[in-house]
């Protein structure tokens, strides 16, 4: 196909807390908890992207606590997707944009598509949806709030629910004493393995803002798919005092739970590397869900995030800007 | 001379439509690489996406369409059903975007044969379905529909079928419409509120349970006012391309007819000339083909049928368990002629399943049927399976 | 009139369907997007307690403002103005948690207040 300009957005970096966008895209008035993690995620990535944007929401809670009752909190467009097909609905709504600018009947600047998705539209019943997208090389961002359950239906498991947590479909009882007996699927590395059409993915928080914030927009600048992990602690979900919902992820980060780090043109950079990492149980003590194990669990969650830290810690080779599938 | 699925291709690109989205699975698949070729050679200028299944498909389909593009898609047996959950969304959505469905019999096991349990599984989610019998009528279908499913009295998806193999996959004379025909006959796609930057919008918010009868009684009114849409547009096709169609139901030597078979897609060209045949030989025979499933012509079919003494529903799809235990069109038949003081004693005859040929033997059989039937004055039995 | 005309004139009708028009739901479930705020969803009487800032201690550094799920908290820049807007705050108290700097941002139970918001008229 022959070349065309398709007039694709550059967003700057934002400097300070100060030189951030005082504009909202995502509003108040929604009926997420109090303390919602994947509200303020919502409302960091709108400003960050502003209002040339299109949202694409998949069932999850920033559909069913957003859009309620024919009332919505997106002051850009928006539109519901199935919880398994965001991605392929926002292939479509690219395709349609991408076709009539070249046919002239749309100008402007080439809309912002962000696929907002929970963990199970991401990577459990929206995975291949998820993964068509980024194989297609459209240019859309595909953000995975990661709040570790399938939240909006009362907390049932997803593939992202640390090992040891108790949910209503994993609870603890006198046969499997720890809730959650399996650990979790590596998400951003399910994107970087096998899609040669992403060339930016990167992990980050809700206590991050300015990094989250900044990520949105380096992806956001990139001409095809991109992908954000990020940790939207849940404090219905995890059981803990809806006030430290940034301090849990702190928390995540600082006892290497959740590490933040960007891969870009196959290139790892990691930040808010702690100089000495805290005790896992230090993560879990607050939270309600972790509140039925035993030592020997969290000795055994201790054992796979010093395995992670590993990772983090040893510097990644890359060579080629081609990403390499990397096995577990 | 060409195969259905090239007359639908040709369609799709007289209807210039920009996004299409493909998954193979036979036999519908040779519609996407007749498309995926004019993509190629720039014969068409649309987006070409190769959807990772039929369930994706749809879905891009309704994105784009949401965003405004005219947009394009298609399946055959278990990639129908694999979709099933867009469907309602799509119609629900308000997104007029088309699929073009090659019937496939549905698994187990696989079978490459043409049945239209596929598409008819999907009868109840709120798109326009209608049946095409000839390589020619699934092209001017594809305008047609596209022209009813964007009038903004319907913004309705719809779905173009022809059977697998009988009429995708065998040539047939096709003439297709000049550039000039097709821009007279089919406006471009205007969206009402699509996804954009300047006018923001939300698609699809929740609604509260007492919201959801009005939807659904708005939805429903809809189809109250299609049957006007499709004649304006059966019409206006006849003015323009000069081909004239029933807007809902074919009749075939129906007007003094005994015994009628009332059938649809590409077994009615055999029936057609089964009709000639009972005719030579005395027997008043008739054909009513039907070209719309939904929305369903109840009273057209009244008016076809109501006066004939007995009719086989030629079933092409099947209904396990159902009120008559056989097909699916035999149920909304009989429906539909239930409020005649006078009406018809009505049987079914499965045939056709899993690809196999009804044959023009099989019409004198059922013929002797109904000729039974109308001599004894009552129906025998609901359902009679062809060879069995 | 032909007899099969006769006929499908005795057919029964399908009626009309009369949406009430306060019922009348937005074709396609399409809406116009907010501005500003989404009004109709004020989660004011969720909160038992509200943050209060000693502006004498606030420091501007912005954290509670970053902080919000609900964009309580206002910033404008040109005049360097951080403001607590109360129409949606659910109590959360994120923000006085995330406060860095001691006794700049505390809890003051709702029923402290004149006008202290406990119920709206019309919960949802």
């Amino acid at each position: 196909m022959p070349a065309f300009d398709y007039n694709f957005q550059k967003l700057e970096p934002i400097k300070s807390f100060k030189a951030v966008p005082e504009a909202e895209q995502y509003l108040p008035g929604h009926r997420t908890c109090a303390g919602c993690g994947p509200a303020l995620n919502y409302r960091l990535v709108a400003k960050a992207a502003g209002k040339d944007t299109i949202f694409i929401g998949p069932t999850g809670c920033m559909y069913v606590a957003n859009a309620s009752y024919l009332c919505t909190p997106y002051a850009v467009s928006w539109i519901h997707a199935q919880i398994t097909n965001a991605g392929a609905v926002a292939s479509g709504i690219e395709a349609a944009f991408k076709i009539a600018a070249r046919k002239g009947r749309h100008t402007g600047p080439f809309p912002n598509i962000i696929v907002m998705a929970g963990d199970g539209g991401s990577v459990d019943i929206g995975l291949q949806a998820m993964s068509g997208m980024m194989y297609r090389n459209h240019k859309v961002l595909f953000i995975c709030y990661d709040n570790e359950s399938y939240a909006n239906t009362g907390i049932q498991t997803s593939p992202t629910t640390p090992y040891g947590a108790a949910t209503t479909f994993t609870p603890p009882g006198k046969e499997i004493p720890e809730g959650k007996t399996l650990f979790p699927k590596n998400v951003p590395q399910l994107v970087i393995g096998g899609h040669p059409a992403v060339k930016y993915v990167a992990t980050t928080t809700i206590a991050h803002p300015l990094d989250l914030m900044n990520k949105v927009r380096k992806a956001l600048s990139k001409p095809g798919p991109t992908f954000l992990h990020i940790l939207c602690p849940c404090p219905k979900g995890w059981l803990f005092d809806e006030k430290l919902t940034p301090d849990m992820a702190k928390l995540a980060v600082e006892t290497g739970m959740w590490s933040n780090y960007e891969w870009e043109d196959g290139v790892y950079k990691y930040t808010n590397v702690p100089k000495k990492y805290l005790p896992v149980g230090d993560y879990m003590k607050p939270q309600g869900r972790f509140a039925h194990l035993k030592p020997e669990h969290i000795a055994k969650m201790q054992a796979f995030v010093d395995e992670k830290i590993k990772q983090v810690q040893r510097p990644i080779p890359v060579a080629a800007a081609v990403p390499v599938k990397k096995l577990a | 001379m060409m195969t259905g699925c090239r007359a639908a291709a040709e369609g799709a690109k007289s209807a210039e439509v920009e996004v299409i989205c493909s998954f193979p699975i036979r036999p519908y698949t040779a519609i996407m690489m007749e498309l995926a070729k004019m993509v190629a050679n720039g014969e068409l200028n649309a987006e070409f996406i190769h959807g990772e299944g039929e369930h994706a498909q749809l879905s891009v389909v309704l994105g784009a369409s949401a965003a405004g593009a005219r947009a394009y898609t298609g399946s055959s047996g278990v990639g129908v059903t694999y979709a099933m959950e867009i469907y309602s969304p799509m119609a629900g959505g308000r997104y007029p975007a088309q699929m073009s469905i090659a019937d496939r019999t549905l698994d187990p096991p696989g079978d490459f044969g043409s049945e239209h349990t596929d598409a008819m599984s999907t009868r109840d989610q709120g798109w326009l379905l209608g049946w095409a019998c000839s390589p020619q009528e699934v092209y001017d279908n594809t305008l047609m529909s596209y022209r009813i499913g964007e009038d903004h009295r319907v913004m309705l998806p719809q779905m173009v079928c022809q059977d697998g193999y009988f009429i995708s996959h065998i040539p047939d004379k096709v003439t297709l419409g000049e550039t000039s025909q097709v821009k007279e006959f089919l406006p471009p796609y205007r969206p009402i509120s699509p996804l954009s930057l300047t006018n923001p919008v939300s698609h699809g918010p929740q609604i509260r349970p007492d919201q959801g009868a009005p939807m659904d009684a708005m939805r429903a009114q809809t189809f109250l006012a299609i049957p006007k849409v499709i004649e304006e547009a059966t019409a206006d096709f006849a003015r323009i391309f000069g081909r004239k169609y029933d807007p809902f139901v074919e009749q075939y030597r129906l007007a003094d007819a005994d015994i009628a078979f009332f059938i649809m897609g590409a077994h009615s060209n055999t029936a057609r000339a089964a009709v000639d045949k009972l005719r030579k030989e005395g027997v008043k025979a008739g054909m009513a083909r039907l070209r719309w499933v939904r929305p369903w012509p109840t009273h057209q079919l009244a008016e076809a049928l109501g006066h004939v003494k007995a009719v086989g529903v030629v079933e092409t799809s099947t209904s396990y368990g159902g009120a008559m235990r056989g097909g699916n069109l035999i149920h909304e038949l009989r429906a539909s002629l239930y409020d005649l003081d006078d009406r018809p004693l009505v049987t079914s005859f499965m045939g056709g399943l899993g690809g196999e040929t009804i044959w023009p033997a099989d019409f004198d059989y059922m013929a002797g049927v109904l000729s039974k039937m109308v001599k004894e004055k009552r129906t025998d039995r609901y359902v009679y399976w062809l060879g069995m | 009139m032909s007899k099969e005309d006769n006929m499908a004139k005795a057919l029964p009708g399908y009626g009309t369907i009369d949406v009430p028009k306060d019922r009348v739901v937005p074709f396609g479930a399409v809406t116009p997007a907010p501005v500003g705020t989404q009004k109709l969803f004020q989660t004011s009487n969720w909160r038992v307690v509200r943050p209060v800032k000693d502006e004498e201690k606030c420091t501007r550094c912005l954290q509670c403002y970053l902080a919000c799920p609900d964009a309580c908290w206002v910033y404008k820049e040109e005049d360097d103005t951080l403001e607590w807007v109360g129409d949606f705050c659910k109590g959360c108290q994120v923000c006085i948690a995330q406060c860095t700097v001691d006794g700049a941002l505390v809890a003051a139970p709702e029923l402290d207040f004149e006008g202290g918001v406990v119920r709206l008229e019309k919960p949802f």
